[in-house]
């Protein structure tokens, strides 16, 4: 029975301080953070790229995941989209999955209660 | 589908980006600054669905930055967001000109530049540039192009044998074809184009279907969608469309192959100020047979085919042995002067096929010319139906055709296993012939090698031991792998149908060849061992050793022989010409005489030799050097007589015909081996000496066999194609025959200075 949802999003380094602001200001509590590179459609090339046209690039991104309750699904998804939005190409994507158990490790708590 | 649609796309693509353009330009200052060009594929002006557009977006480096990037993202975005895959960069035109110097594919990519919207002198200029620092550097970037087409061969194997090929990355397919137009226009070497115009058109029509059918940008032809892309572009099944793609693939690589040759012909250093490789002072046409020469290290055909037609097989057969091509232009001229050949083949034909075959990896890229000027099937009018045949399942990795040729490869490395290699290769080229017709496709090969083979020439019991091995080329590994080899009924059921040691060992050595080719799926150490051991088992079971008979001679030979003279009789036929020489015996007479014949320019093709009453007779079958004088039977005789009184310093003389000809061949051929036989019933011990044919070959033979102390009683020796086989019978000094322990001593001794090739 998932009542619980993992957000998964890639987003421009700089905006990270954005999203954090955003979600404690919705109440989210806690989030893991990590580096990712990736590229999209563009291939990793900016609007002015000098390179040569075939190559792929990767670029830096970072990836931050949180872990909510699934009637807040929507909601969080939506936070993090406008904060991390610059409007330029390479803003990333952002995706839940449903979650079968949490726990915290020092109380043991599971579920929701967990989260 | 085709030429027009795909023209089609380009142009709307072309309206598109022009009206995003004119959005665009409201954004930058001045209105010339700035251009749109499309390059690559989207250059060319042909789009499939799943093409991308490759953009240059060229300005004159005085637009502020953030206009620059505000009027391409203008142009961007709109397609992004529909969803076209675009591929693009900004730069000036030094910028280009940077980075073009050191990026090939950049370089290659401007070739195909066309202005879609903006300022065209920024275009022009370019475009300009682009064409001639590309011909500037032209050799650097025909290395470079070959080596991106090894490295894509590669990765991606090759589209003429694949099961699911890239039609855009395999060797042979699109991207194989850019890099030929872009040598072209280089100007250093010669590119028929035209050779390849319905191959880009098939590969091309092919990989819009795959889009159209798959909504995806992936240029890989799947097996399951092959079929699906076969419907829609009107094939009448996969195998019909694969077969098609096989062939343009084929003609590509061909003609890729043959323009990397012509480069590494063509010499910078000579050439300042033209550009076209040709023509420099020391190219002359060197002659090496009759009607046969070489020409800018390719053999070309200057004889009349009409007259003359096995030239083309003198020519294909000296090409593969020295490890050169054949020129394009004299497969050409044969494919459009032979009519047809003589038959059945004259015995040079047939050895000049033989010496083909025989000659390795080689004979892969002659026999691909051979193909690619549809000779083949000339030569062998069956060979038409197999052409390109797919055999679409996991096991085989090549069509029928280039199969059986990759068996004849592998069989070339084992002909020192066996004692007919002529019969080994022919076996090994044919064996395959039933395929692609409803039935046993090896009972229907049988059925269809044996009228090939009558027409080579070969005599009846030739053409029933191909038959034999063609219907049984499956038998060795069927049985060795289904059946308990320890039970003697398996045994005797392969012993009833081959009943002889010479058919034996062809047959093993053609099972090998053939496991090999079609790879590490059908053939392993574990099936070869297993094979082996039956084949063992076999050989134990058939009676007898294998051993040629000794030869016999006729009444009025053996009254010479006794009479102690010295004769020679000499008669020219029309393939061949047949000596009878009868000498008293004496240790190293075979060596003496065999360099006697090498010096008179007689080469030997086979001999039976004898002692009968102290005399040796000796019956030479040998084809004088093209270019030596005719030369009578009583000068001949004379010089036998001065020769055997000592007066000639043989080794010299044959020192001096080698230097003067071609040392040893270029092509890498297995050495030399020499067996021992010992046949109980006639306490005779015979040597198996087998190696590749080269001249003063049997004079070194006999030279070691006499340093070895041992008499050569009698000899059987054959020239098949390009290799010697020659059986000796060797006794000791004194008539003794020889004990096992001697007789390896001597035949290692032998085999040894053979492999040192002192001559």
């Amino acid at each position: 029975m998932a009542n619980m949802n993992l957000i998964t999003a890639i987003i421009k380094p700089f905006k990270l301080d954005d999203v954090k602001n955003a979600l404690q200001a919705h109440g989210i509590k806690g989030m893991t953070v990590s580096e990712a590179s990736g590229f999209g459609r563009q291939r990793g090339h900016t609007e002015v790229y000098r390179g040569a046209e075939y190559t792929v690039e990767l670029v830096p991104k970072v990836r931050l995941e949180v872990l909510v309750s699934s009637n807040d699904n929507e909601a969080v998804i939506d936070v993090i989209v406008k904060a991390a939005s610059s409007g330029s190409i390479g803003d990333g994507k952002v995706w839940s999955v449903p979650v079968e158990q949490v726990v915290r490790v020092r109380t043991g708590e599971k579920g929701v209660d967990a989260l | 589908m085709g030429t027009r649609e795909r023209r089609g796309r380009s142009y709307s693509a072309d309206a598109h980006l022009a009206s995003l353009f004119s959005d665009a330009l409201l954004q930058i200052p001045t209105r010339d600054s700035l251009a749109l060009a499309a390059v690559g594929g989207y250059g060319r002006g042909e789009l499939s669905p799943g093409s991308d557009l490759d953009l240059l977006f060229l300005h004159n480096g005085n637009i502020p930055f953030s206009d620059l990037t505000k009027a391409v993202e203008k142009i961007l975005y709109p397609l992004w967001d529909s969803g076209f895959s675009v591929d693009h960069s900004v730069r000036t035109r030094s910028e280009v000109k940077e980075i073009a110097d050191t990026d090939g594919r950049v370089a290659l990519g401007l070739l195909d530049i066309r202005w879609v919207a903006g300022n065209r002198d920024l275009v022009d200029t370019v475009e300009s540039v682009a064409l001639m620092d590309w011909r500037k550097n032209g050799a650097r970037w025909i290395s470079e192009l070959r080596k991106f087409s090894q490295e894509r061969a590669q990765r991606s194997g090759e589209l003429a044998y694949l099961l699911e090929p890239d039609l855009k990355e395999s060797r042979g397919g699109l991207r194989d074809i850019t890099a030929l137009r872009g040598i072209a226009k280089t100007d250093l070497v010669t590119v028929e184009l035209d050779r390849i115009t319905k191959a880009e058109s098939t590969l091309n029509n092919a990989r819009e279907a795959l889009h159209v059918i798959t909504g995806k940008s992936s240029d890989r032809l799947s097996f399951f969608e092959q079929d699906k892309v076969a419907d829609l572009l009107g094939y009448k099944d996969a195998d019909e469309l694969m077969l098609n793609i096989a062939q343009s693939a084929r003609t590509v690589d061909y003609l890729s192959e043959t323009v990397f040759h012509r480069f590494d012909q063509y010499r910078p250093a000579a050439k300042l100020f033209s550009f076209k490789g040709r023509g420099s002072s020391d190219e002359k046409v060197t002659e090496i047979a009759k009607g046969v020469g070489i020409y800018q290290g390719e053999v070309v055909i200057t004889g009349d085919l009409k007259l003359d037609p096995p030239v083309l097989l003198r020519a294909a057969a000296s090409a593969a042995q020295r490890g050169i091509p054949l020129s394009i232009d004299s497969c050409k001229l044969a494919k459009d002067n032979l009519i047809a050949f003589p038959e059945p083949w004259p015995r040079e034909a047939r050895e000049d096929f033989v010496a083909l075959l025989g000659a390795g990896n080689a004979m892969a890229q002659i026999w691909e010319a051979l193909d690619q000027a549809e000779l083949t099937q000339i030569l062998i009018p069956e060979w038409d139906r197999i052409r390109s045949l797919p055999q679409r399942n996991a096991l085989h990795r090549h069509t029928v055709d280039r199969h059986m040729v990759e068996t004849a490869l592998h069989a070339s490395l084992l002909t020192r296993q066996v004692h007919r290699p002529d019969l080994l290769l022919v076996s090994a080229l044919l064996h395959d012939m039933g395929k692609g017709l409803p039935g046993d496709h090896s009972i229907i090969g049988a059925e269809i090698v044996t009228p090939i083979l009558r027409r080579m020439g070969f005599p009846e019991s030739d053409v029933a031991i191909v038959e034999t091995l063609v219907m049984h080329h499956l038998l060795l590994s069927t049985v060795a792998t289904r059946r308990d080899l320890d039970d003697p009924t398996t045994i005797n059921s392969v012993c009833e149908l081959i009943s002889d040691p010479m058919t034996i060992e062809l047959l093993h050595a053609l099972s090998i060849s053939d496991g090999q080719a079609t790879g590490n799926t059908a053939w392993s150490n574990w099936k070869a061992s297993l094979v082996a051991d039956l084949v063992n088992r076999v050989k134990k079971q058939i009676s007898g050793v294998g051993l040629p008979p000794q030869p016999e001679f006729s009444e009025s030979e053996k009254d010479l022989a006794k009479s102690g003279e010295i004769h020679l009789s000499l008669i020219k036929r029309e393939e061949i010409t047949e000596l009878l020489i009868i000498a008293p015996d004496r240790p190293g007479l075979l060596s003496i005489v065999a360099g006697f014949l090498t010096i008179s320019r007689l080469n030997v093709r086979s001999a039976r030799t004898r002692t009968f009453a102290n005399s040796a007779v000796m019956r030479w079958l040998v084809l004088p050097d093209v270019y030596a004088p005719d030369i009578s039977e009583s000068a001949l005789k004379q010089s036998l007589v001065q020769t055997l009184n000592g007066e000639v310093d043989i080794a010299a003389k044959i020192k001096e015909r080698v230097s003067s000809y071609r040392s040893a061949s270029p092509i890498p051929v297995p050495p030399p081996i020499v067996e021992v036989i010992h046949d109980g019933a006639t306490e005779a011990t015979v040597l198996d000496v087998r190696s590749h044919d080269q001249m003063g070959l049997l004079y070194l033979v006999g030279k070691a066999v006499t340093e070895a102390g041992v008499d050569v009683r009698a000899a059987i020796v054959s020239t098949l194609g390009a290799e010697a086989c020659d059986s000796l019978y060797i006794t000791e000094v004194d008539g003794r025959p020889l004990d096992p322990k001697r007789a390896l001593e001597v035949a290692q001794s032998i085999e040894q200075q053979l492999r040192a090739n002192k001559i």
